[in-house]
């Protein structure tokens, strides 16, 4: 009896060590994959360029949303001549969609793209996050700046990235960060005023736009190829379209997200 | 004629002269097997034997003394007039107990008679009652209810026979229902009850002759009775001759348990005595009552301190365990006692008995009972053995701070690696090829941010406890790094070479020095202490104050001053007869006004001292003491006091100026001290270093590069367990042996290869064991000093050590107690550390320094301090913390005694730790069996009528409480004895201060406060002295009275009363410090 359990013990060591080597040897190899694959990473071809455009819109009804009551805040009262409402269904004439990002998902994974040397912005703005989505690039730096005379907190609260929240009372300096990891998108929130909400989508690539009352967007300089676009909403999620655009073409893909 | 056949060897050789020898050895082995069996091995027969012959004739002697001193006292005629007084009581009760006696036995007969019926009918009802009550309320089942209900109230309305007896023994039928049992049955109860009552009372006045007979006999003749002494008699001569024998066994088996491990004990059935049997505690007998005085073994008396023997009972403890010896052993005396070449614990010489506390009472610092221990472990320490000897449980605060200190570096070192490594995970988790990865990291890196923060909250917390452990621990000699502001340099190396010349009576012993080595040890320590920053400059002061002063303000409980037979005070600290010669006025004067105060605080972090530049450094003011004790550059925890014991007193500069005046004329003029040249020469200080780390200054000074220096001498913890071949006698082995002294005296005990004989020798002077050593290097000898300590101290160490032996009893023998006792334990070592004994009597008869000094002798014992025996019965805990943190109760009045104002001994500031004040005043609540934590009695404010009587008995000539109790008017308070009432409400418990106005002399015996000031009357205290008729008609309690009065007491009451302006005797008076 005691002779059999010490074999299984045994036998359990040796599996979990080898499973334990062989995870790590694995490791190393995506490792050095991922570092050989970004040395073979090809730059575009400006000159074959195209792009992908499109409307973004609303199939059904857009909710009704009370105005924000931010008695909480004297100086947020103040700063709101009329009331604010929540930004998370925004829609212009016709049904088109606010608010939405679109992006390539897949496809351009092969190329290689600069770090945009500009910083984005994300202001906080008579207690509300202007504008309410900024995108940027893995790297790009963020810059929050505080135009409020009241002190707001930054509370950004990503799944993939690095979780941080800081304090910035009025006239302060901007709060510079970057993400390293892609995320479509990172929700900010402020502990001190409950109802500012806003969200950071981190881009792999360039190829990305956030729509405006118009629901239209424009997606430019994509080299030939085969895409998946992404539209994200943050109340109705996804929807993903395959595009594939020839050398120079340009192509129309609208998307509709469904009123829940 | 036939052949006669060869000799037959059975007829021709003859054995007979064998056998005749065999058959006498074989009578020789027989008769002294049989002397041994019950002569030779067995001593102990013939002692019983012999103890129950001479107790016995003692006993009969007794017994015939006592018979006939009972008779006369019981023919007195006093004793005549009592009896008298019982017969007739007697006489009284006797008819009346009968007729109550006739009564109750009438009701017992009645209730028997009414019993049966009442039982039977109880339950029928009970029974009718629940059938009713079970059936439901709803209407289908109502004409069922009723039925039942009229079923019960029928059975009820059911009435009983009953046979009635009555008083003239006749029976009368009685018809009862239910209502009628049930009441006739508790009338009868209640009858019963109220006549046992008045048999009581009836027979009260027999009893109480009988208890004032009983009173007059015990008066006239104490002790034991003739009918006792009788019993005795019989107990000593049945007395069957057997082995006695008390097994001491651990927790689990029975005391008597013969299969348990422990020690078997058979120490009485030589020493019979000891049974309380034979000889009851209430009789302390010794040799001579028992006609023994000549004898030279009479092992039978009884043992000395009874309440040792209630404390360790002999059936549970033995006596081996404590005395040592061979407790087993019985073939003779020196075998049991232990004292052969093969025992290890031989029995303890009378001298030493107190080593046999040691074993359980390791975790004491002073042992009830024990005085000869309880001085040694107080000398052990105050004469400087720790400083080189480690000794559990012997100031560990030292050890603790060093650890703690080391546990912050590796923690902060902790801190640094953690984060370093949190960004670089970050950016492995930034580059990661996938989420998951990613995720890790970034959570590792959380983990150790998080560790960052709790590595800061645990030293923060280590910060702390190292501030309290600087508090606590104390140097027993000066601080070394200022030696340079203080001591004149050419006094060093004399010092060092003439310890005892300079003074006699000092704790630093006698170090074997050849004269280099005195010069590159001063050179050393010289060139080591601190360079500044310079001592202030002080105007000289009034010497003649100074020494008024320093006569009364309690200086002598700890220093002495005079020499030979004009040294009066304490040997806590030093003699102060020449500090004239050696020392620098400013430094003095620095020092009495504050001795804590630093020249510069000490960083056991960075192992340096912090001067000012280090504060400039990070633009702080150079302010460091006990509330500024973060150093600068780290913000750990700073040595910011002197590791002294010497407490503030609070005193202006002017009058430490007077009293520094007066101790420098303490000198002897002619005195010359040569130029030490050598003291700045740099090419002695390595030699000098080695030096000092040789001999092991650090252990007792504080020395610059040397605080954190280990205890180079051998730990003594179980120094009494050694077996005697492991401690070298050197040479002497053979003088040991022969019992031939280093003196070349002979030892009266014959030999001094014991461990006694060898911690004697040793104590008294460690040299001798390197006589006749080859030894040419002088660090070859043996590093210990000769200690500066008489006959008596150098047996009340060897006793200590005797006693330091690893337990041969069960650890379930070990005092440590769990219970408020702990307390006490705990208490006792912060008492001695700081010589609160040296002013105050703490334990009952323990005697004071100051009580020995001629200033406080006869009417002048009345300026002594408190006595605090019942300290913790007195004071709320709540004050006793805020007194013991600043005994002046004032932030703005510190130059005075918070308390006894009037009194010129001064309690001074100790600067306590919190623990240290936490764990004294659990000590004193725990001395006087306090509930912990405290919760105040509510004090019931006083009705006006109660107002008026309290004034009246307050103001009353027959209790003139402010003729000596202070009042806050500094004319009045000139001859006041006693604190001041207006601190009563919160400082004083008030079922403690009921007890003392009544009857304080049961309290502290001899006190000033006069007892009588109230009597006893009808169960409540009655004011002892004339009052107003108005005042009279007041029924309660008088003494609660006035104590609840008192604790309630406003400043304008109190002035009212005196006549005089109110002034306040706390905090926010306005007398500035001077």
């Amino acid at each position: 009896m005691n002779r059999k359990w010490i074999c299984w013990t045994a036998a359990a060591a040796f599996a979990l060590v080898v499973v334990g080597c062989s995870k790590n040897q694995s490791q190393t190899t995506g490792e050095e994959q991922s570092a050989a694959s970004s040395a073979a990473k090809k730059t575009v071809d400006m000159s074959t360029v195209g792009s992908v455009s499109g409307v973004v819109k609303l199939d059904g009804t857009a909710p009704k949303f009370k105005p924000i009551n931010m008695s909480a805040d004297p100086y947020c009262v103040k700063a709101n001549s009329k009331p604010a409402f929540p930004d998370q269904v925004v829609v212009g004439d016709g049904n088109t969609l606010a608010n939405v990002v679109v992006y390539v998902k897949t496809g351009a994974e092969d190329y290689s793209f600069p770090t945009p040397s500009e910083s984005v912005t994300l202001d906080q703005k008579d207690c509300m996050y202007t504008p309410h989505i900024v995108a940027l690039m893995v790297g790009q730096q963020l810059s929050v700046v505080n135009s409020d005379d009241t002190t707001h907190n930054i509370h950004p609260t990503p799944a993939d990235n690095r979780e941080w929240n800081k304090s910035q009372p009025p006239k302060a300096a901007a709060i510079t960060d970057t993400f390293a990891r892609p995320e479509v998108a990172i929700p900010v929130k402020c502990n001190v005023h409950p109802w500012m909400k806003g969200y950071i989508a981190v881009m792999a690539n360039p190829y990305y736009a956030i729509t405006d009352k118009d629901g239209k967007f424009e997606l430019k300089n994509l080299p030939p190829g085969t895409y998946t676009i992404e539209a994200w909403q943050e109340k109705y999620g996804v929807v993903d379209q395959t595009v594939t655009i020839g050398p120079k073409e340009s192509k129309t893909s609208d998307f509709t997200f469904k009123a829940q | 004629m036939p052949e006669l056949p060869p000799d037959d060897p059975i007829k021709s050789r003859s054995y007979a002269n064998w056998i005749l020898i065999a058959v006498f050895v074989l009578l020789l082995c027989v008769t002294w097997s049989f002397y041994a069996e019950f002569i030779g091995l067995r001593p102990w027969r013939s002692y019983q034997r012999r103890f129950a012959s001479s107790y016995s004739v003692y006993l009969q002697k007794q017994l015939r003394a006592r018979r006939a001193a009972e008779k006369t006292v019981y023919s007195s005629p006093d004793y005549q007039k009592l009896s008298t007084t019982l017969r007739q009581a007697e006489a009284v009760a006797k008819p009346q107990d009968a007729a109550i006696q006739q009564q109750i036995a009438l009701i017992d007969q009645q209730r028997a008679a009414v019993l049966p019926a009442f039982q039977e009918d109880r339950s029928l009802v009970g029974s009718l009652i629940y059938d009713y009550e079970i059936v439901p309320s709803t209407a289908s089942y109502r004409s069922e209810k009723q039925s039942k209900l009229k079923e019960m109230q029928e059975a009820k309305a059911k009435t009983y026979t009953v046979d009635w007896p009555e008083a003239d023994g006749k029976t009368v039928e009685k018809k009862l229902n239910y209502d009628q049992l049930n009441d006739t049955f508790n009338q009868l109860l209640d009858q019963k009850a109220q006549l046992t009552a008045k048999e009581g009372d009836t027979d009260k006045p027999v009893k109480d002759a009988q208890d004032a007979m009983a009173k007059y006999a015990g008066d006239k003749l104490p002790g034991l009775n003739s009918a006792q002494l009788q019993g005795l008699l019989n107990t000593v001569q049945s007395m069957d001759v057997s082995l006695i024998q008390i097994n001491v066994n651990p927790p689990g088996h029975e005391i008597n348990d013969v299969g348990g491990v422990g020690l078997t004990d058979r120490c009485q059935s030589c020493h019979v005595g000891m049974d309380p049997k034979y000889i009851p505690t209430s009789l302390t007998l010794t040799k001579t009552d028992l006609g023994l005085q000549k004898s030279k073994d009479a092992p039978f008396t009884s043992h000395p301190d009874t309440q040792l023997l209630q404390w360790h009972p002999l059936d549970k403890f033995g006596c081996s365990p404590c005395h040592g010896g061979n407790g087993r052993a019985l073939d003779s005396v020196e075998t049991a006692h232990g004292r052969y070449e093969h025992w290890l614990w031989p029995l303890y010489y009378p001298e030493n008995y107190d080593a046999g506390c040691q074993q359980c009472h390791s975790a004491d610092a002073w042992t009830e009972h024990a005085p000869v221990l309880s001085e040694a472990k107080i000398l052990f320490r105050e004469r400087g053995c720790i400083g080189c000897h480690n000794y559990a449980g012997f100031d560990p605060q030292g050890q603790q701070l060093q650890d703690t200190v080391r546990e912050i570096a590796s923690l902060e070192k902790e801190k640094a690696d953690d984060n370093q490594t949190i960004p670089q995970l970050n950016k492995a988790g930034d580059q990661a090829p996938d989420n998951a990865t990613a995720q890790k990291l970034y959570a590792q890196a959380t983990d150790l941010t998080v560790n960052v923060s709790k590595i800061d909250a645990r030293v923060e917390q280590l910060d702390e406890l190292s501030h309290s452990l600087q508090q606590e621990v104390k140097r027993i000699a000066p601080d070394l790094k200022e030696v340079r502001m203080k001591l004149n340099p050419n006094w060093i190396p004399y010092w060092l070479g003439h310890t005892w010349q300079f003074d006699p009576s000092t704790k630093m012993p006698q170090f074997r020095l050849e004269p280099d080595e005195v010069q590159a040890i001063s050179a050393f320590i010289w060139q080591q202490g601190l360079k500044g920053p310079a001592l202030e400059k002080q105007p000289g002061g009034d010497a003649a104050n100074g020494k008024a002063m320093f006569d009364s303000l309690g200086c002598l409980a700890c220093h002495s001053i005079g020499e030979g037979t004009q040294k009066i005070g304490g040997d806590i600290a030093a003699n102060l007869s020449r500090v004239g010669e050696k020392a620098d006025y400013d430094y003095i004067v620095r020092w009495i006004h504050n001795p804590r105060v630093r020249t510069e605080p000490y960083c056991p972090y960075e192992h340096k001292d912090i001067g000012p530049a280090d504060y400039a450094k990070h633009n702080l003011p150079y302010v460091f003491d006990v509330e500024h004790s973060k150093c600068p550059n780290d913000g750990h925890e700073l040595v910011v006091e002197q590791a002294t014991i010497m407490p503030d007193f609070r005193l202006s500069w002017q009058e430490a100026r007077d009293i520094a005046s007066y101790l420098m004329t303490q000198k002897d003029s002619s005195a010359h001290y040569d130029q030490a040249s050598f003291i700045n020469d740099t090419n002695l200080y390595a030699k000098g270093k080695t030096l000092v780390e040789h001999y092991g200054c650090a252990g007792c000074h504080e020395i610059s590069g040397l605080e954190d220096a280990a205890r180079i001498g051998t730990e003594l913890t179980t120094e009494g367990s050694k077996p005697i071949g492991r401690f070298d006698y050197a040479l002497l082995y053979t003088k040991a042996q022969e019992g031939i002294l280093p003196d070349g005296k002979k030892d009266p005990r014959g030999s001094w290869y014991d461990l006694k004989g060898f911690f004697d020798q040793k104590l008294a002077n460690p040299e001798v064991f390197d006589e006749g050593r080859y030894k040419p290097n002088p660090m070859d000898r043996l590093h210990m000093p000769k200690p500066n300590i008489d006959r008596e101290q150098i047996n009340a160490l060897a006793s200590f050590l005797l006693g330091s032996t690893e337990s041969t009893l069960p650890p379930s023998y070990q005092y440590a107690p769990t219970d408020q006792r702990k307390y006490i334990q705990q208490g006792w070592w912060i008492v001695t550390k700081y010589n609160c004994i040296g002013c105050h009597q703490i334990d009952i008869g323990q005697k004071t320094v100051l009580m020995g000094l001629p200033m406080y002798q006869a009417d002048n014992s009345i300026n002594l301090p408190p006595v605090l025996t019942s300290e913790g019965a007195r004071v709320n805990p709540e004050w006793l913390k805020r007194f013991l943190a600043n005994p002046s109760l004032s932030t703005t009045d510190e130059d005075r005694n918070g308390v006894r104002s009037y009194l010129k001994v001064r309690m001074p500031t100790f600067f306590l730790s919190d623990d240290e004040i936490r764990k004294l005043v659990l000590f004193f609540g725990a001395l006087s069996s306090q509930q912990e934590p405290f919760i105040p009695q509510k004090l019931a404010p006083l009705t006006d009528q109660e107002r008026l009587v309290a004034r009246a008995i307050f103001t009353s000539p027959a209790a003139p409480c402010l003729k000596c109790h202070a009042t806050g008017n500094a004319a009045h308070d000139k001859n006041a004895t006693a604190p001041n009432f207006l601190l009563a409400g919160e400082r004083l418990r008030s079922p403690w201060t009921v007890r003392w106005i009544t009857e304080p002399a049961t309290i502290i015996p001899g006190t000033a406060m006069p007892s009588g000031l109230f009597v006893r009357r009808d169960a409540r205290w009655v004011f002892n002295g004339p009052l107003p008729a108005a005042a009279q008609q007041y029924k309660g309690d008088e003494a609660d009275l006035l104590v609840r009065y008192l604790l309630q007491l406003t400043p304008q009451e109190q002035a009212m009363l005196s006549g005089r302006t109110p002034s306040a005797p706390k905090s926010g008076s306005s007398r500035a410090k001077k």
